[in-house]
């Protein structure tokens, strides 16, 4: 084992507590980059330690950390995201996010891998982090701002245009809208920490913005990087052209022609062939996109803007597939350039696509259905496109129903009659992505046991739809539980997923434990880097265990997925009954070497050398 | 028989149209329609079927909406009034 810490990591902690102003350093332990390696797995570990079981996502003793992976600012490719660790608003359960932009990258510089913001502060403020520490400064004027205009306002204020790397809330996060966002505007393209609220955390924190301006530290990678990283060129390149050309909208119409893409609050999973058409990437490319965007350190471009004069939408952020699906398809709306209003009044405002627009959905149904009415407000129809507009701006203030929808679906389900929740569409007060919880075996098994309920970040859907585990459940538990690995581990190297899965693999593989290696001097197996992976997991596991929000009751899918077969289509049929899941679950369990309840044993803790996190988490 | 071919993303910008039929005689399979397209649209060529005559591997098929690998892949015999779906693979999201 290494005592010392390998230089590609800066190598120290700053904890910052809101409510004093004071600010500490803490080294991080050699061990502990062995073990957690960076991003997804320091900011768990964070949380693991700080956040005591018992405190709600709104408590001050709740933690917001910022983190890096080792390999930041390094030759190896698009490791240009960071990843924010909390308790959601959502999920009361740990939750990690990612965003892209060049934000990451500045925070490496400074040699701080991970920023844990603590308490909250008396005052509406920002935190400015640079190499010498962080200042906590007064966000005068900003109470209400939207997300780029604050990043703006930050940005002048400092004074030294983007090299002041802000990660902004917007109304929704200063309201506490539950699933706000964070929004990063960089010189190159935009990045959202989109899921499970981190702008709420941080508005619940007072807490505006996080700045960021970069310092002197250069990580050193221990051998050829530069060289390990050409070589996935081509092979990079050439599995990534969709996404280079038409951004994550190139999914709607594959996904549509699959049966798998969720119309009408998931009534049905297909779209007229040319309603999908009118949303889609190809429609997008032909008639709206600017230009291409870019993260830090990325060939493959997949970010774009797009302009709609009769909107007044100019060099706006494209609508990515997850958002379409959220504001169009699940809404029955195909009239694409209010759905790129909307959109862009969501990124403006900071609300998540997805959470908003299934929650929207879900309302519309509930109002088909009788069990809410116009009263509560006159945009509650599939197909009204003007609502979307109006319904987004009125989540963010929390307004008339807009306070209902602010709350998420599984909170308004609780609040209408009973028979509500049979039109829900997500896991642990989480909504699902896009990717069919029914037409998409592996994604039933992974939804269900995801840490984060709702995320296509645990499991991941892409080798499904190139026909592996989407049909059978033969092996389907054992795939989801490592893909969710290989997404935990993926998130602590904060590398982007698109690259990673276009250039490097879809599993974890020779080539990560290589280029793991030639960045740190170690010396692992697959099989190691496979057990970071796992133990990131479980870590994640035990923190929500004890928080009381995960085991077998709570590994579950909602109604509609379990009793209704898709209804017509190529995927006619599909779905996952309580018994299959059931099945699937106990298989899931014993191959993590989980108890019958979905706790890892004593055992697995202490394979995965967990024991001291798993007495920290249950203090 | 007629099958009616659908063109996704960079593969439709090589075609220049988004669906066309086209009539194929019985038996005709996967491959057959992919290697027809190859030679009407020289730009695809080398890129729909693989050497060893699969389909490439930078190419999705769907038969009818589902990836012919639930089939017999690039061997999987057509019936008149199918439709082939053909598309880059689905990456990110
Ligand atoms: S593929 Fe897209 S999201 Fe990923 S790093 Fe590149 S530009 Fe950013």
């Amino acid at each position: 084992m290494s005592d010392t810490l390998p230089p590609v990591y800066g190598g120290k902690i700053l904890h910052v507590h809101l409510d004093t102003g004071e600010t500490e350093t803490e080294a991080i332990a050699p061990e502990d980059a062995r073990r957690f390696l960076g991003g997804n797995g320091f900011v768990a570990k964070q949380v693991a330690e700080h956040v005591p079981a018992d405190a709600d996502a709104f408590d001050p003793e709740n933690v917001l950390a910022m983190a890096v992976g080792p390999m930041n600012a390094t030759p190896f490719q698009s490791t240009s995201r960071g990843v924010l660790g909390f308790i959601s608003p959502m999920t009361d359960g740990f939750f990690d996010s990612t965003f892209g932009g060049t934000l990451p990258q500045a925070l490496k510089t400074t040699g701080f891998e991970v920023v844990v913001l603590h308490g909250r502060a008396d005052e509406d403020s920002y935190v400015l982090v640079h190499e010498d520490g962080a200042e906590i400064k007064p966000a005068d004027g900003l109470a209400g701002a939207e997300t780029y205009e604050t990043c703006q306002e930050i940005r002048d204020r400092e004074g030294v245009g983007y090299d002041t790397h802000v990660l902004a809330n917007g109304p929704a996060g200063e309201n506490q809208v539950r699933y706000a966002c964070l929004v990063h505007e960089s010189e190159i393209r935009e990045g959202v920490a989109g899921r499970g609220g981190s702008g709420a955390v941080l508005g619940s924190k007072n807490v505006k913005a996080i700045a960021v301006q970069g310092g002197e530290f250069e990580p050193e990678p221990a051998g050829g990087l530069r060289g390990r990283s050409v070589q996935q060129m081509g092979r990079l390149m050439a599995d990534t052209e969709m996404l280079q050309e038409y951004g994550t909208a190139g999914l709607v119409n594959p996904i549509n022609e699959m049966g798998k893409l969720g119309q009408r609050n998931m009534q049905t999973e297909r779209a007229d062939p040319d309603d999908a058409e009118a949303i889609s990437g190809e429609t997008l490319r032909d008639e709206y996109v600017t230009e291409d965007t870019t993260c830090a350190n990325c060939a493959v471009k997949c970010g774009k803007h797009v302009s709609v004069e009769s909107e007044g939408v100019t060099e706006a952020k494209i609508p990515e597939f997850e958002s379409l699906f959220g504001t169009a398809t699940l809404q029955e709306v195909y009239d694409i350039e209010r759905v790129i209003k909307a959109n862009d009044l969501c990124d403006r405002l900071g609300l998540d696509t997805i959470s908003w627009g299934v929650t929207v959905a879900f309302a519309r149904e509930c109002r088909e259905r009788g069990l809410l009415d116009d009263n509560d407000s006159p945009h509650l129809s599939f197909g009204d496109a003007d609502g979307l507009v109006e319904l987004a701006r009125k989540t963010a203030r929390r307004e008339d129903f807009g306070d209902d929808l602010a709350e998420g679906s599984f909170r308004l389900a609780e609040s209408l009659e009973e028979g509500a929740e049979r039109y829900l569409y997500g896991a642990k007060g989480l909504e699902f992505a896009a990717h069919s919880a029914r037409g998409l075996k592996g994604m039933s098994i992974g939804y269900a046991t995801a840490t984060r309920g709702g995320s296509h970040h645990d499991t991941r859907p892409t080798m499904q739809y190139d026909g592996h585990h989407d049909e059978t459940t033969e092996g389907t538990p054992e795939f989801a539980a490592r893909i969710q690995h290989f997404t935990a581990l993926g998130d602590s190297l904060t590398q982007c997923r698109f690259v990673s899965e276009g250039g490097w693999g879809t599993e974890i593989n020779e080539s990560y434990t290589e280029a793991i290696n030639l960045a740190t001097g170690w010396e692992l197996s697959v099989e190691d880097v496979e057990r970071i992976g796992e133990r990131i997991y479980n870590l994640e596991r035990l923190i929500n265990a004890a928080r009381d929000v995960a085991d077998r009751d709570a590994d579950t899918l909602p109604h509609r997925v379990m009793n209704e077969p898709i209804s017509d289509g190529p995927a006619e049929g599909m779905y996952c009954p309580p018994e299959e899941l059931d099945a699937m679950l106990d298989t899931y369990y014993r191959f993590r070497g989980w108890n019958d309840n979905g706790h890892p044993t004593m055992d697995t803790v202490e394979r995965l050398d967990l024991a001291d996190v798993a007495a920290a988490v249950s203090e | 028989m007629e099958v009616e071919l659908r063109f996704f993303a960079t593969v439709r910008e090589a075609v220049g149209k988004r669906t066309t039929r086209r009539a194929f005689d019985p038996g005709a399979t996967v491959r057959d329609a992919l290697a027809d397209t190859e030679t009407r649209v020289p730009e695809l060529e080398g890129r729909l079927l693989a050497d060893d005559g699969g389909v490439a591997r930078g190419i999705t098929v769907m038969r009818n909406g589902t990836n012919v690998t639930h089939y017999d892949g690039a061997d999987t015999e057509l019936a008149d009034g199918d439709s082939l779906s053909i598309t880059p693979p689905v990456t990110g999201g």
